[in-house]
């Protein structure tokens, strides 16, 4: 992954991959890094009175210079859909807006002033952090889920795991043609449970609470618990097929929820970017409407 | 009679399979189980589910044979007859059965599975089911929700509301400040757009905005400001208020015309100075800066201009110009000089601080014996006879009866107990007073001319008592003039403290006394307030104890100020802004009243 340190040397020519996080020996990371200790230092030499707030020289100089980076921060949504390579590649336009992204905490704070209420104002700063935190999490997402979607998956893709349910559902079905109603609505139950249902909340947590095919095969167990196995019971192969698919769930329902992890973050960043630059207009009008 | 049991089945490429059967029989079974005429691969279905009998030559009684139904043409039932030349659909479990009329007298059963095995094997898009797409609300709408609301809840509603207003308000800020409560504003959500809480003598007005924000983009003008404040003193001219402005910065050198481009007033203007929207409390103290601004190098723009330069208390700052009285009497010329030439004032009277303040000596001796009576200590203290104003910020003049005559007494005769004393500040009443108390009192009568017995003749020392003692009673009333003319000279009641003009001298008929005049406050540009600095004793600014005369002027200078005040942002103990001694709008009653009203200004503790 792009932020796993290399520690082998490398040759000089020698081309590897390069993330977006360390892409160009970190160019973006120094340039945002270097913007924010301008603004944090000016921040304190410069002598406002009678304290610094938006509405200050350099307090507009910050709004303006935020403004304008959240307007180009913003555009990576239309400049993903077009890939370049070269100067401004994609991997150089997503590496700025990332480290540029991050200088942005401290533009748009030392713009309030830390003047923070219960205001237009104040919720663009908020929309603005939420905006930053949640792309926070979606690069550190970024950088540990693959490893674990990737050890999950055992070398198989997202089909071949659908395709191996319907294989044992289909198997399962059979098995239980000669079951009596009572045994067979608890096959049924399990087969018509929908793989990918349980909702947000289970997806993010990896918990079913009311997994069908548990149920069922728990119901299943009352009458082969106590009976010997004697190899040709449809009951038995009903039972082993319901521990198969429990197996294969778990697996499926582990991938989910690394996807899930992985992209929550951007039904975040998405939606709060396009609040955000909502209440900017309104912050940037509203202020001039009553100067 | 019979029917046709066909067997739709499909292949994995979705290409159908029928399989056709003729069954003789009028009565077939239909279930999960394997010996069922028509055998149902489907958990959804009993194993002995249900039978159809053929009544008739198109019609069939379909009922079923446990307590699980069928539905028919949707509907969900337990028993059916049906008219096979009309048609119907069956429904068991996942299984669709058709019913239509045969060749001849037969019916035909279609038998196809529309329902997958299970869930999964139902057709998923594997993009949509695998992303969290299919579990929650879609990005794109949830971020035109949320940016629609946004806009609608703090734009779109205050300006609505705002446009919407009664077109004549013609309510004034007084009357806006009567109304209580959100419901009598007369803009709907413009709440939201206050960048924080007004200052507390501002908080009526708060939410009311339009109040100071009159006009849309618009910034606030002093109009608004002086609906209220109708008495405020300008501070200069505004011609000159314009001129005055040094160099303020590139940075707000841009800032300042970039608003004069959209018409924001510039310097001058209430709100340049006055910040609003600054936290609740009181309202900040005008910062330094905006004095320093114009003051720190006035001269070079103003070159007429008689104030000095100054930047900070601490570094750059004129000495003080108290106003003093040049020359005393009954037209007292004053003028302000600077304490480094070393000014006097002359009141008019004499008073050697040394000696009143001496621990040892005459006085402190008097005023150990009058302890008793006046509270005195062991030596005179400056309380014993400078009295404070009642609001503490100065003292009044010394007034000769309460703080000076309980040691100089103008006692001149006692009658029966009561002293009698000469009027002080109207020396024609002393000298009528003295001319009377001559003419009207004779000397001590001798004792042997005192009672009636009869005297013997020749007894002649009686005889020359009695001519010395009535030549002086003949001669009494002239002694009036040697006296008053004692107490107006040297060594007399009025020349310790006065200077006396004797008769004849520039016009006077009379013995004259210089008008006193006490100056009450030497310094009429700036605030002092006695009681702010009442932790200090009186010496360690005026050094009373060593003045031999009352002309000495005992103002500390700037030096002196300077070892507890320094500029705003000095490290002194007491970091002072400009305001703390100097008003802006002098007409605040400035200097003649306390500035206890006056906002302290801020400091770096704060």
């Amino acid at each position: 992954m792009a932020t796993k340190a290399s520690h082998i040397p490398r040759q000089k020519g020698e081309t590897l991959h390069d993330g977006f996080l360390r892409h160009a020996g970190f160019k973006w990371a120094k340039i945002a890094g270097g913007l924010s200790l301008i603004v944090i230092v000016a921040y304190l030499l410069i002598d406002v009175t009678p304290r610094h707030n938006g509405g200050s020289w350099y307090g507009y100089t910050l709004g303006t210079i935020g403004l304008g980076l959240i307007l180009w921060l913003t555009m990576l949504g239309v400049r993903k859909r077009k890939m370049t390579d070269g100067r401004w590649s994609l991997k150089a336009w997503t590496s700025a807006h990332v480290y540029l992204g991050l200088s942005l905490i401290v533009i748009g704070t030392m713009h309030t002033g830390f003047q923070l209420g219960w205001n237009v104002h104040t919720l663009a700063w908020a929309l603005m952090m939420l905006v930053i935190l949640s792309g926070m999490y979606g690069i550190w997402m970024y950088a540990t889920l693959p490893q674990a979607l990737s050890n999950n998956r055992e070398e198989m893709t997202q089909g071949q795991m659908l395709d191996g349910l319907r294989a044992i559902d289909r198997q399962l079905h059979d098995a239980a043609q000669p079951l009596n109603p009572e045994q067979a609505a608890l096959v049924r139950m399990s087969l018509e449970e929908d793989p990918f249902g349980g909702g947000l909340w289970a997806r993010l947590t990896g918990r079913y609470r009311n997994c069908a095919t548990l149920a069922a095969q728990t119901g299943m167990r009352r009458w082969t618990g106590s009976q010997p196995d004697t190899g040709n019971d449809p009951l038995e192969r009903v039972d082993a097929l319901l521990e198969k698919k429990q197996a294969l769930l778990a697996q499926l329902r582990r991938h989910l929820r690394l996807r899930a992890l992985l992209e929550i973050w951007l039904y975040v960043h998405v939606p709060a970017t396009f609040a955000l630059l909502a209440a900017l207009t309104a912050h940037i009008i509203s202020v001039f409407f009553y100067w | 009679m019979s029917f046709e049991i066909r067997q739709i089945s499909t292949t994995a490429d979705g290409r159908e399979i029928v399989r056709s059967a003729a069954n003789e029989k009028t009565q077939i079974s239909i279930g999960r189980s394997s010996e069922n005429d028509i055998h149902l691969q489907d958990l959804a279905v009993d194993p002995m589910h249900a039978e159809i009998e053929q009544l008739g030559k198109r019609r069939i009684r379909v009922r079923a044979t446990g307590t699980l139904g069928f539905d028919v043409d949707g509907k969900p039932t337990l028993d059916a007859e049906i008219d096979a030349g009309k048609g119907a659909e069956l429904r068991f479990g996942g299984h669709r059965i058709t019913v239509s009329p045969g060749d001849e007298a037969g019916v035909v059963l279609t038998v196809q599975r529309v329902e997958a095995v299970s869930d999964a094997s139902e057709e998923k898009d594997e993009v949509r089911s695998f992303s969290l797409a299919g579990t929650m609300l879609g990005k794109r709408p949830l971020a035109w929700g949320l940016a629609l609301f946004v806009l609608l809840a703090f734009l779109a509603v205050p300006i609505t509301s705002y446009l919407l207003r009664p077109a004549e308000d013609t309510r004034n800020i007084y009357e806006v400040m009567k109304q209580k409560g959100p419901g009598e504003d007369h803009v709907f959500g413009d709440a939201s757009w206050s960048s924080g809480p007004l200052s507390k003598a501002h908080h009526a007005l708060e939410g009311k905005c339009e109040s100071c924000h009159e006009k849309a983009f618009v910034s606030v003008r002093d109009t608004a400001c002086k609906t209220c404040h109708e008495k405020v003193h300008d501070h200069a001219p505004i011609e000159r208020i314009r001129k005055a402005p040094g160099d303020m910065g590139l940075g707000r050198q841009v800032l300042a015309s970039v608003g004069e481009m959209f018409g924001r007033p510039g310097v001058g203007a209430c709100a340049t100075c006055h910040i609003e929207h600054e936290g609740a409390g009181p309202m900040l103290a005008t910062p330094q800066a905006f004095c320093t601004d114009c003051h720190s190098s006035l001269s070079e723009r103003l070159t007429d201009t008689k104030i000095g330069d100054a930047s900070d208390f601490g570094e750059a700052h004129p000495e003080f110009r108290p106003m003093v009285q040049v020359t005393p009497g009954k037209h007292p010329r004053f003028d302000r000089v600077s304490l480094a030439q070393k000014p006097t004032d002359d009141s008019g009277l004499k008073f050697p601080h040394d000696v009143h303040l001496s621990k040892t000596g005459g006085v402190a001796q008097m005023g150990r014996r009058l302890s008793g009576e006046y509270g005195f200590g062991d030596a005179l203290a400056c309380s014993d006879c400078h009295k404070p104003t009642s609001d503490g910020v100065r003292f009044e003049p010394v007034d000769m009866q309460r703080d000076c005559q309980m040691c100089h007494s103008l006692g001149f005769e006692m009658v029966d107990g009561t002293t009698r004393t000469l009027r002080h500040g109207q020396p024609d009443q002393v000298i009528a007073d003295l001319r009377a108390y001559y003419r009207s009192t004779g000397p001590a009568v001798p004792i042997q001319l005192g009672g009636m017995s009869r005297r013997r003749p020749g007894n002649y020392a009686d005889g020359k008592v009695h001519h010395a003692y009535f030549g002086a009673v003949a001669a009494r009333p002239n002694g009036a003039d040697a006296a008053i003319a004692a107490v107006f000279s040297k060594g007399g009641a009025c020349y310790d403290c006065h200077t006396i003009t004797p008769p004849g001298v520039a016009d006077n008929a009379n013995w004259a006394v210089l008008p006193v005049h006490q100056t009450s406050r030497f310094f009429t540009k700036g605030w002092f307030d006695h009681k702010a600095h009442d932790t200090e004793d009186c010496e360690s600014c005026h050094s009373a104890p060593t003045s031999k005369l009352a002309t000495d002027l005992l103002l500390p200078d700037l030096k002196s100020c300077r070892d507890c005040h320094g500029g705003e942002n000095s490290n002194t103990d007491v970091p002072s802004g400009c305001a703390l001694c100097h008003s802006y709008h002098m007409g605040d009653g400035a200097p003649w009243v306390s500035n206890a009203g006056v906002a302290r200004p801020r400091t770096r503790a704060q």
